[in-house]
Parts: C-alpha cells; sequence; structure tokens
C-alpha cells in the first residue's frame, strides 16, 4: 500500500504543477459519454508515459502500481472477484469474473467457497481452461519470499499461509502446502480464514491473488521475472504471447510485448470467450493496445492533440490544464474523476503545540483549502476533502459531512480562535496560540512546485491563530516524516489512495500496530504508547494519545452494509475525537485523450481509465 | 606511422585496463557498506542480496572480485546468464537485478539512437562551425565576420533544451506540423527516410551549439596561423591564395579542432542526456540517467565503461588524424 501510495503521490504531486493559474472551469466527468456515437470496434490504441516506475517489473504476484493494476484487472488476468471498470461508486463494487457467483461464506465468516466458472482459458501458448489450482498457485507464489509480493500482507489472514511463507514457500524443500487453501475439485477453491475479514473479497480482486499457469511460472522464481512472460486470462494478451516457446524453461524468451524500460504491448487473446464474461465488466471495443515511452512530456500532449496518440499517461503542465478546460473544443478530452485520494496535512500528537486537540481542530478551521486546492490547479483537480476517506469509498454518503466547513473553505477566524482558547497553547485565552511552542514550528513539505504553492497559504492561515511555522523543503521529504526520532510536527507532504474500495486501506494509517522507527506512515502516531514511544524513537508529549485499534478490528469483522457504517463512524471519530489530519483534497486523476477516442470511461477501482470499455475511432490508431 | 599507431594502440588498451580498475574501485570498493546491497536494486530481498553476492563473487578477496569482473567484461556473459533474461553476451555487461535486462541488450538497443545522434550532429556541426570559421578569418571584420561570430554567440548562448522545444514548436502540430519531424527514433534499418527525419531537428539542435564552439576556434587558429612567417613565404613565392589557406593555414590551425571533435564525440556517445529527452530518442543518454535516479548500479557500471572504451577510442582516432595533419607528432 506504501508503494502505490507514494507512486499515487508522485503521480498527482506532478499532475498539478500550477502555481495557481489553472482552470477552474470542471472538465468532462467519466460516465461513458459518446463523442462518436455508437462506439466501434477496432483501432491501435496508442498510449505515451513520460516514466515506467512499475514496482515488480510488471509481475502480478509483486506489482504494486496504480497503472499495472488497472490494466490486470480490464485486459489481463481475470481474478475471482473483479469489477465493472466504470467510475463511481459503482466502479468499486466487487463483481464474479472468474468465479461463477459470489461465493458460499460459512455463518462464522471464517470460509469461503468460490466455483469457477468453466471455459476461461490461458492466453497461447498454454491454451488450457483455468483451474482452482491456477488460483492456489497464485497464492503460492504470494507467499514465497523471493518473489516479493508487495501487498501480500493483505492475505495473511488465510490460515496456514504464515507457516507457508516461513517454511520459504515455493523454494521449501519437500512439501509445501497452505493449509488454509483446499481445491477439491478444478472447479472448486476454498479459503479459510483466521478471523472474520469482512474485506476479503476485496482481497482477492487484488490482481496477485488471480489464476497463474504453474507450467511457466515456475520457471521465473525471482521477484519481476514473471512479468516478461505473463500469461493472460482476461481479453488480451502480450504481444508475442501466441510465439512463446513455453517447452522448457531455458526455451522460453521474454515476449516482445512487455520491455520494462520501453514498451507495454497488449493484443487480443485468441483464446478470451466472451460468453464467460458480461458486457458491463467489458466491453473490448479496442484490438491493440501500445503503452510507450515518450521522455518529453510536453510532446506527449502535443501528440494527443495532433491527434498521433490517445491518452497522455504524464502529469498535465499547467498550460494544459488550462487549455482544456477553457477551450470548448478540447474540453471533452479532458477527463477528471475522483481518484479516491485524499491529500492532508499531518499532525504529530506527540509534537507541541500539535498534541492539544485544540489546536489540531483550530488548524482544520483556520485553513484556507480552498487556496490549498488553487496551488494544485483549481476545482478541476477534485473536491475539498472535509474528512479521511473519500467520498466515493462511503458510496456519497459521508458527502455532507463537514465538520470544520467554513464559508468558501477560506478558513474562519473567529470559529477557530474560539477553538483556540481552549488550548493550553493559549495562556491569555485570546484565541492566539502564544506559548513559545507556538514559534517555529518546524513544517516539513517538498520541493515540487505545488507543496511550494501551498507554503505561503499554510504559513498564513496558520499565522492568523498564532502559530508561526518554518517551512523546511525536502528532496526527500516522505522519508524525513516516516523517520519518527525526526519528530516533524507539521508536514504537508502526504496523500493516500486506497488499494480497494474499503475503508481499512485508510485505516492502516491510524493503527499504532503499524507503527515503525523507519517507514513509518501512522505519521500522527496515533495510538502511540508509552512503551513504542522508546522503541521508535518517539519523544514530547508520548502518554496519554488516544487510539483506534480496538475501532479498527472491530469494523474489520463486519460486512457490507454494517462494515461501511463503522468506518463511517470511525471516520467521524477520528475528525472529532483525535483530529490527526486537516484533509484539504480529495483529488481527481485526470487524463487527457485525443479526438479519436469516441468512447471514454473511467475505472474508479484502478483510477485509471477504464480500458475494458474505451472506444476509438478505428480508423485512428 | 605504424610504429606510431601500434604505440598509441598499446596506450589505449591500458587505458581501458586502467578504467575497468576504477570502475571496480569506484562502484564495488570505495562505496561503504555491502556492495551486494547496492546492486541488487531499490527494493532489494535477502534472496536477491545472496544472488548478488554469489553471481558477482562478492564473498571472495577482492584481486578475486576484479578477477570475476574483467572475466565476465572480456569473455562474455552468456553462459551465466539466469534464466529469463535474454540478451547476455560479449562484451559481458551483467544484468540489472531492478528490471531482470542485460545491460548489453540494453546498451545495444539504445547505443545506434545516440551513436546515430553524435555522428550524424557532428558531420553537421564539423561542416558548418569551420566553414563558417573560415569565412569569419578570412573576412574579419565585414559584415561576414560580423553575422558569423552573432550566429556563433547565440549557438553558444542558447540552452540545447531550449533549441530543442523551439524547434519542435516551430516544425511540430503547433507550427509548420511537419510529422516527419516529430520525435522518437526509427531504425535505420526499417525506414532510412524515417531515420533521417526523425534525426534531422536533433542534429540541428546540437549542431548548432557545437558548431559555435568550432567556428570561433577555427576562426582564431586560422587568423593565428595566417599570420605566421611561413604564410608570408607561401604568398610571397606566388602560391594561390586557395592553396595558402587550404594546404598551409588550414591544416595547421585545425589540430585543435581535431582533438576537441574527438573529445566531443566520445562524450556524446556517452549520452546527450539533454537532447535525447527533448527528442525522446531513448540513448545511452537517457538509460544512464534512469538507471543513476533508480540506483540500478549494474546498468551505471556498464554505461560508464561503454562511455570510458568510447572516450579511449577516440582518443585514439584523434592522436592518428593529429599525427597525419601534423608529422612532428609521430616522431615525439
Amino acid at each position: 500500500m506504501l508503494a502505490l501510495s507514494l507512486l499515487l503521490a508522485v503521480t498527482a504531486a506532478g499532475c498539478g504543477g500550477d502555481d495557481g493559474g489553472g482552470g477552474d472551469e470542471q472538465a468532462a466527468t467519466d460516465t461513458g459519454e459518446d463523442a462518436g456515437g455508437e462506439p466501434q470496434r477496432g483501432g491501435t490504441f496508442r498510449i505515451q508515459t513520460d516514466a515506467f516506475e512499475w514496482t515488480g517489473n510488471f509481475d502480478p504476484t509483486g506489482e504494486y502500481l496504480g497503472t499495472a493494476l488497472g490494466f490486470y484487472s480490464s485486459l489481463l488476468v481475470r481474478n475471482l472477484m473483479g469489477y465493472r471498470h466504470v467510475g463511481g461508486p459503482e466502479g468499486n463494487e466487487l463483481i464474479p469474473d472468474l468465479a461463477e457467483a459470489e461465493p458460499e461464506i460459512s455463518e462464522d465468516g471464517l470460509t469461503y467457497t468460490f466455483k469457477i466458472k468453466p471455459g476461461v482459458k490461458f492466453a497461447p501458448p498454454v491454451d488450457r481452461d483455468v483451474t482452482s489450482k491456477d488460483v492456489l498457485y497464485a497464492f503460492k507464489r504470494i507467499g514465497t519470499p523471493s518473489l516479493v509480493a508487495q501487498y501480500g500482507f493483505y492475505y495473511s489472514v488465510i490460515e496456514g499461509m504464515a507457516e507457508f511463507t516461513e517454511k520459504g514457500g515455493l523454494s521449501a524443500k519437500g512439501t509445501n502446502e497452505i493449509s488454509g487453501i483446499e481445491t477439491p475439485d478444478d472447479q472448486t477453491i476454498t479459503f479459510k480464514l483466521t478471523e472474520p475479514t469482512g474485506d476479503f473479497l476485496f482481497r482477492l480482486s487484488m490482481p496477485a491473488a488471480g489464476p497463474i499457469p504453474e507450467e511457466v511460472a515456475k520457471c521465473f522464481m525471482k521477484a519481476g521475472e514473471y512479468g516478461r512472460f505473463l500469461i493472460a486470462t482476461g481479453p488480451y494478451m502480450l504481444e508475442g504471447s501466441d510465439n512463446l516457446d513455453a517447452t522448457s524453461c531455458k526455451s522460453m524468451k521474454p515476449l516482445p510485448g512487455f520491455n520494462p524500460n520501453q514498451r507495454l504491448i497488449m493484443v487480443r487473446n485468441p483464446n478470451y470467450d466472451e460468453a464467460t464474461d458480461t458486457k458491463e465488466a467489458r466491453e473490448n471495443f479496442v484490438d491493440r493496445w501500445e503503452m510507450t515511452l515518450n521522455t518529453n512530456a510536453q510532446d506527449i500532449f502535443d501528440r494527443v492533440k495532433s491527434g498521433s496518440v490517445e491518452l497522455a499517461h504524464a502529469s498535465e503542465p499547467p498550460e494544459v490544464i488550462r487549455e482544456y478546460t477553457q477551450n470548448e473544443d478540447l474540453k471533452k478530452n479532458y477527463h477528471s474523476d475522483p481518484g479516491d485520494r485524499t491529500w492532508y496535512i499531518t499532525m504529530n500528537l506527540t509534537q507541541p503545540p500539535f498534541d492539544d486537540i485544540h489546536v489540531r481542530k483550530a488548524a482544520n478551521l483556520i485553513m484556507d483549502k480552498e487556496g490549498l486546492r488553487r496551488a494544485w490547479g483549481g476545482s478541476v483537480k477534485g473536491d475539498i476533502a472535509q474528512h479521511i476517506v473519500p467520498d466515493t469509498m462511503f458510496n456519497d454518503e459521508l458527502e455532507d459531512y463537514a465538520p470544520y466547513a467554513t464559508e468558501g473553505d477560506a478558513g474562519d477566524v473567529e470559529k477557530a480562535m474560539e477553538e483556540m482558547k481552549q488550548s493550553k497553547y493559549d495562556t491569555d485565552q485570546d484565541g492566539m496560540c502564544d506559548a513559545p511552542q507556538c514559534k517555529g514550528v518546524l513544517h516539513v513539505t517538498r520541493t515540487t512546485d505545488v507543496w511550494k504553492a501551498m507554503v505561503p497559504v499554510i504559513e498564513e492561515s496558520l499565522r492568523k491563530i498564532g502559530i508561526q511555522v518554518t517551512t523546511r523543503e525536502f528532496e526527500d521529504s516522505y522519508t524525513v516524516i516516516q523517520t519518527v526520532k525526526r519528530q516533524a510536527p507539521v508536514s504537508s507532504t502526504p496523500g493516500w489512495g486506497k488499494d480497494y474500495a474499503d475503508a481499512s486501506t485508510f485505516m492502516v494509517l491510524f493503527d499504532s500496530r503499524s507503527i515503525l522507527a523507519e517507514g513509518n506512515v501512522n505519521y500522527s502516531l496515533v495510538g502511540l504508547t508509552g512503551e513504542q514511544a522508546k522503541e521508535v524513537g518517539a519523544a514530547g508529549t508520548t502518554s496519554g494519545i488516544p487510539s483506534i485499534d480496538a475501532d479498527i478490528d472491530e469494523c474489520n469483522k463486519l460486512q457490507d452494509d454494517e462494515r461501511l457504517s463503522c468506518w463511517q463512524d470511525l471516520d467521524q471519530k477520528l475528525m472529532e475525537e483525535i483530529v490527526p489530519w486537516v484533509p484539504y483534497l480529495d483529488a481527481n486523476a485526470d487524463f487527457v485523450t485525443s479526438d479519436a477516442v469516441t468512447h471514454y470511461v473511467y475505472d474508479q477501482f484502478a483510477g485509471e481509465p477504464g480500458w475494458a470499455h474505451i472506444a476509438m475511432d478505428p480508423s485512428a490508431g | 606511422m605504424g610504429r606510431y599507431v601500434i604505440r598509441r594502440l598499446l596506450w589505449a588498451a591500458l587505458i581501458v585496463f586502467v578504467v575497468t580498475l576504477l570502475t571496480f574501485v569506484i562502484f564495488y570498493v570505495m562505496p561503504p557498506g555491502d556492495p551486494a546491497i547496492r546492486f541488487a536494486g531499490k527494493q532489494p530481498t535477502e534472496a536477491t542480496i545472496r544472488e548478488v553476492r554469489e553471481q558477482l563473487g562478492l564473498d571472495k578477496s577482492l584481486p578475486k572480485q576484479y578477477y570475476t569482473f574483467v572475466e565476465r567484461l572480456v569473455t562474455g556473459d552468456a553462459a551465466e546468464c539466469p534464466q529469463g533474461v535474454e540478451g547476455c553476451g560479449w562484451p559481458g555487461l551483467w544484468i540489472s537485478y531492478d528490471s531482470r535486462t542485460a545491460v548489453r541488450q540494453e546498451i545495444i538497443e539504445r547505443g545506434p539512437r545516440t551513436i546515430s545522434l553524435a555522428l550524424g550532429g557532428a558531420i553537421l556541426w564539423l561542416v558548418l562551425g569551420v566553414s563558417i570559421g573560415i569565412i569569419s578569418a578570412l573576412k574579419r571584420r565585414s559584415l561576414a565576420d560580423r553575422l558569423a561570430m552573432g550566429f556563433a554567440l547565440f549557438g553558444i548562448s542558447a540552452p540545447v533544451f531550449w533549441l530543442g522545444l523551439l524547434a519542435l514548436f516551430i516544425f511540430g502540430s503547433e507550427g509548420l506540423g511537419i510529422d516527419a519531424f516529430s520525435t522518437g527514433y526509427v531504425e535505420f534499418s526499417s525506414d532510412p527516410v524515417g531515420w533521417f527525419s526523425h534525426l534531422v531537428l536533433p542534429w540541428s539542435v546540437l549542431a548548432l551549439l557545437y558548431a559555435a564552439f568550432y567556428a570561433r576556434m577555427t576562426r582564431g587558429n586560422l587568423i593565428d596561423t595566417l599570420g605566421e612567417d611561413y604564410i608570408r613565404t607561401a604568398r610571397a613565392k606566388g602560391l594561390p591564395e586557395r592553396k595558402v589557406i587550404m594546404k598551409h593555414g588550414l591544416r595547421a590551425s585545425l589540430t585543435p579542432v581535431v582533438t576537441m571533435f574527438g573529445m566531443d564525440i566520445a562524450l556524446l556517445i556517452g549520452g546527450a542526456v539533454i537532447t535525447e529527452t527533448v527528442f525522446n530518442l531513448q540513448g545511452l543518454g537517457n538509460f544512464a540517467v534512469n538507471s543513476a535516479a533508480s540506483a540500478d548500479l549494474p546498468a551505471v557500471v556498464g554505461v560508464t565503461l561503454v562511455l570510458a572504451v568510447a572516450v579511449a577510442v577516440m582518443s585514439l582516432v584523434v592522436d592518428v588524424v593529429y599525427a597525419y595533419l601534423d608529422p612532428r607528432v609521430r616522431y615525439s
């Protein structure tokens, strides 16, 4: 999750490289509006990116980059449970994909039994039906240390997974099995869990849990190797898959369709049977996908505009945002949709003056969130965030929840001062932070344009309630705030995006059990105990810090509506009783397409274009 | 001349040997900590670190490690190439543990891009620079001289990235819309015309910068040379002016230009990073920068060695040409 979020952060960071001059008008949304009538089949869809940032060389077991998750889920890998690959809350809902139907879940919530659809085949050269053993094999790879499953922790709730890993996974000498996964026949697979896990189906929708053919993958037992030999089960496959000589490990040469530094090319999978899929999940209009590198980001946008590339997968320069949001002819080609990621200012609960909840509440009330959004490029970059978890993930049920709302989201001096009066750091109760701890408070931020543009807004907002921050920009600002002993009191560096549409993927940020001395993502140190403080090198106020660990455990046991409601309550508790953040932006994911793209859909799960539904003018590509 | 060339060849071989030694010391020995961790990429696992240690012989003595390093370089690494990695061979530059690709393969794929850029640009800037320098030297203080030197000043002052973006703006979709001049690289073998047209702008941009230096240098040297006594003698004995300039003047004034030319080409083969980036050529320069940014040490070592060898080879070429232009060099 960390890797993904850091990458999302980097991507989004670049996305808004504007210092205030971005367009403020809303762009086209994701609902699949057609620019050119009925979507047509065919065409080569050309995507250019300014950087390939694979985290696991496109091996589904280890890969954690959002872009890759989007391609797998839409085009290449069919998991037991999948998505519709559309925008909005509907796009976050699970539907059976490789599974015939929803699983049978035992009453205690510990056993999940799936039936696999008949007729789903692996792409050439494997050319055979997918069986339950292929799914089991994927889990064995997840549990194999040498393959570095970057989100393998999601599957530690499966009985026997930890033991399997401890023995070395697939590299163990002798027999090694995962006791909690059974495959009584080719169509049936059963998972036994050690504890009720309400989001287990979401975890199964992650690409690492998709079927992998052992006869090919067994040759690639090091992290990132299998990515160049990936055998698809979805409607597309890597180019050259049909020419792969899989007669022995030695005879297999990397597929020409994927080179981690240069290209990703996908063509139709001849073994894909539409009858095993649904149109609501995949329509597969495009014939061929070509994603290539272009080191000149401006040139990518020029090419999209001139029609020699269909989609820019790069951070839009400010002038591009302006042009596409203000020019009526181009507006339809700028797509901006909720990215299910929150950008926030984190406050350290151990460091004065933020060790006082009234100061943290006052910071929420005084912050000019609209000013911060302008620094990002305006309303086109997303909605103002009023709480922790993005609204889309709560089916917009907390859309009206705004505990620190101010007029125009510009901050309210009067309300903030009222709150500050209750703080011990306001020694004369005049609404201003006047204790010595309120001066020279270190504010950690990044060196990039958006963050630089936010600095005066943050400094000026906090100054209105007497907090004088000293801003320091760091190239490696994430490292600074992730190292507990550096005791950063406040930072505008972080943002967080979901892995899947369950609030647990956000709540891990407040779980005291996840606090680490280095690489820590619970920046506010919510739930830190005195003993932990010594272990990780935390100093300052290290006692009496509230914990939500028990709440997290409680919510994690629940399912469906009860679960959703539990997370909503916890989000509100965090915002009102703990106040670790000043959330300011529910960031959008934005993409620019060419005129040739006749049908654009956004994939809410991946935060990427909905490749499975996109259509283009076949004569263009 | 033959003995001279042999001497220079031996000298070049010694330089390459020293370069391998220095590269080994810089990347294997000098940095603190476990070299296996450094070579294992951004997110190394215990298994990868063990693999690196074993494959690079890092658990052995330093001389043995160096021997393995040089042996692989000289004899190639095809025999030991890990499963799933394609493109190992000679010279053995080993693999990137980050992308699981053979460094040699990456260099072979990207090398022609950089070499095409460097050589094409070099021919253009040499012709342009020397011609402008000659005209400027012969027509001192004339309008042609001032225009030529104004051009040189512009070329030296204009940053390459700006010139590149300007060229793309003028010829790209926002300007004249000439698709043939667009960014990217086309293989010569698949489409020679496309190869040429995609390189015209990068060549021109590079040439503009370098031609300016060459024009100024040629002008200065030629003016100095034309003031020498033997030029006056040549004229006095009635040689045609063209012969005086081309045979006696230019030949003597070109020796420093040749030195600079060789070194410039060698350095460009190491990568014209900015030009490659602006024109999306994805050559060795890009590869080196991306590898350094992602802490992909085997790739960085590979590019370093290639660059070092390129410099050594070009030094050799320069020495030979120098000897041709100035026979005194051969006997020194």
